[in-house]
């Protein structure tokens, strides 16, 4: 019995210590600085001193028109977006399901790859497609679909159409091989079978593929939901620093505006950036919830 | 399906508009690599049939773009990320897995909660952190922090469930140490998990863009992402050479997914199962 236990104690202590360079990193370089930011949060900056002002930061947001459009894109562009998004990559996929099969494995590569480029390329590339004089408005203005440029990096409106189709063609592939892999668990019989009773495709798309792929749909969402609220590189660089006049600034950008760029304020970019991790956590915890009810059911 | 066989039209249009979404996602590709052998003013304009330029493209991003540097700065990072990413998650994960207890499982907990914190919240306290540590505009500041990934150790938490407990026992039993256990037993049979991390991380680290713009200050230091931005923001953009970064910078890339693409999709879908 005593070498039971030693032997145990032993094995235990070898657990944590597979577990302890990592929690090491972790402790530094999330624990740490997340303990940090709850003093930064309530400090307000000037120059290199900083003087305690409690929720002062807080405060100051619901004065600050710049935060307040940026929290708003963000939405705008999480609800535009994700629900767009998410229908044509479930159109692909279930058109590359039923689709012939030599063609499926080219196809699937082909839509997927926009999701290996990185965001800093996506974002340069079109930027450059989409200049004034660029070429999509060449294009468009040689076969006279437009009489002048459109300005989709210059009109407020446009810039934000500009953004939503660069996330668009970066994901969508992505998402897709996510809805493939579902529809390929899903056991065709129950097709048959609903054709036997007379369904008609579009029937089956929305009484069968639908609520089985219901799943990895909010799987898709909140993932999107996340990588929407941390919208960085691309209102930055394609758009250039969320322009034009804030019409893309997002709360990632303007926290590191606020942090790095302008006045070096690290508490109130600290305090914005909580509300970021509320509104995501929100959201995603709104989310895991349908999705265990689904589960439940 | 008989049904959609025989429904041609049908499937007529359906491939349709498959290769419609084909050529939209490629076209981009087509045209950053036509570019590299264009003028600026003909890459903006969308000549797109390959022209003479490729040469001295190539010169000028060679020369005057640092390409090799930033090429180096930036294969050297991820490598470094993937080799530690690799030792430290793997064999946090092994642990977590195959070790139990009550008091990891609630570490292992805490870990996952952290998952929800989008990394713009911890850039300020990690840049004011890196500046005492004195370690800001050194390529540490960009691996440190990436090593421990609490979704590689999930990811791969989830795959050593798949090895079999016994074997472990059966070689203890022939008196196998346990660290002789993990390196010669079990982690050459991971081969394919770790292949998939090593995809995972390589990414994020080879296309990471906010954390490397907030600890690397100086030219020399710049990774390809940030020679690219830094290129849009000149004066005068010279479109050709910078379609030569870009489409260095994105070929490793389709290399390594064309190459293990079945890793590629497992490293991505690792959340899912």
């Amino acid at each position: 019995m005593q070498t039971t236990t030693t032997f145990h104690r032993y094995l235990n202590r070898f657990g944590w210590l597979c577990v302890a360079p990592a929690m090491a990193l972790f402790a530094a370089f999330m624990a740490y600085p997340i303990l940090m930011s709850l003093y930064y949060v309530t400090r307000r900056w000037k120059g290199m001193t900083n003087t305690f002002i409690g929720l002062g930061n807080f405060v100051r947001m619901a004065h600050d028109k710049v935060f307040q459009q940026a929290l708003g894109n963000n939405f705008i562009f999480m609800v535009i977006q994700i629900p767009i998004m998410i229908f044509l990559a479930l159109i692909l996929a279930v058109l590359l399901n039923q689709g012939i099969k030599r063609m499926r494995g080219p196809l699937r590569l082909a839509i997927f790859l926009p999701a290996v480029t990185s965001l800093v390329v996506v974002s340069i590339l079109f930027r450059v497609l989409l200049q004034s004089n660029g070429m999509l408005n060449n294009i468009l203005l040689s076969s006279g679909a437009i009489k002048e440029p459109i300005g989709w990096l210059t009109d407020p409106i446009m810039a934000k159409v500009t953004i939503m189709i660069a996330i668009t063609w970066r994901w969508t592939g992505y998402n897709m091989v996510f809805f493939l892999v579902g529809l390929q668990s899903i056991d065709p019989e129950i097709y048959e079978a609903s054709e036997v009773d007379g369904a008609s495709k579009m029937r089956q798309f929305l009484t069968i593929t639908i609520p089985l792929l219901m799943p990895i749909i909010l799987f898709s969402a909140i993932t999107s939901t996340s990588g929407t609220m941390q919208l960085f590189d691309e209102p930055n660089i394609l758009t250039v620093q969320g322009g034009p006049f804030n019409a893309t600034m997002t709360m990632a950008l303007y926290i590191y505006r606020q942090a790095f760029y302008m006045n070096n304020d690290f508490g109130y970019a600290t305090a914005m950036s909580y509300v970021v991790v509320l509104v995501a956590g929100t959201l995603a915890y709104i989310q895991m919830r349908l999705l265990g009810e689904r589960r439940a059911k | 399906m008989s049904v959609v066989r025989s429904w041609s039209t049908g499937r007529a249009l359906s491939l349709i508009v498959l290769l419609f979404a084909a050529i939209l996602s490629l076209f981009p590709f087509y045209w950053m690599i036509v570019g590299t052998s264009l003028n600026p003013n003909d890459v903006l304009k969308g000549v797109l049939l390959p022209g003479k330029e490729l040469v001295s493209n190539f010169a000028k991003a060679m020369k005057y773009y640092n390409l090799p540097l930033y090429f180096w700065n930036s294969i050297k990072i991820a490598l470094l990320t993937v080799a530690f990413g690799l030792a430290v998650n793997g064999l946090a994960a092994y642990g977590f897995e195959k070790y139990p207890s009550k008091a990891r499982d609630k570490v292992f907990g805490v870990l996952l909660l952290t998952l929800i914190i989008p990394q713009i919240a911890l850039v300020i306290p990690m840049f004011r952190m890196f500046a005492f540590l004195k370690l800001l505009d050194k390529h540490a500041a960009i691996i440190l922090p990436s090593i421990m990934s609490v979704f590689i150790i999930f990811f791969m938490r989830q795959n050593f469930k798949m090895f079999p407990t016994e074997i472990i026992e059966a070689a203890r039993v022939d008196g196998a140490g346990e660290m002789g256990i993990f390196v010669r037993i079990v982690t050459p049979s991971m081969k394919a998990t770790y292949a998939s991390a090593a995809i995972y991380l390589f990414l994020a680290q080879w296309n990471a863009y906010l954390w490397p713009l907030i600890a690397l200050l100086s030219d020399a230091k710049k990774t390809l992402p940030l020679a690219m931005a830094s290129m849009m923001s000149a004066y005068t953009i010279e479109y050709g050479s910078l379609m030569v970064l870009a489409c260095i910078s994105v070929l490793p890339v389709l290399v390594l997914f064309l190459s293990m693409q079945k890793q590629f999709v497992a490293g991505l879908l690792g959340s899912v199962k």
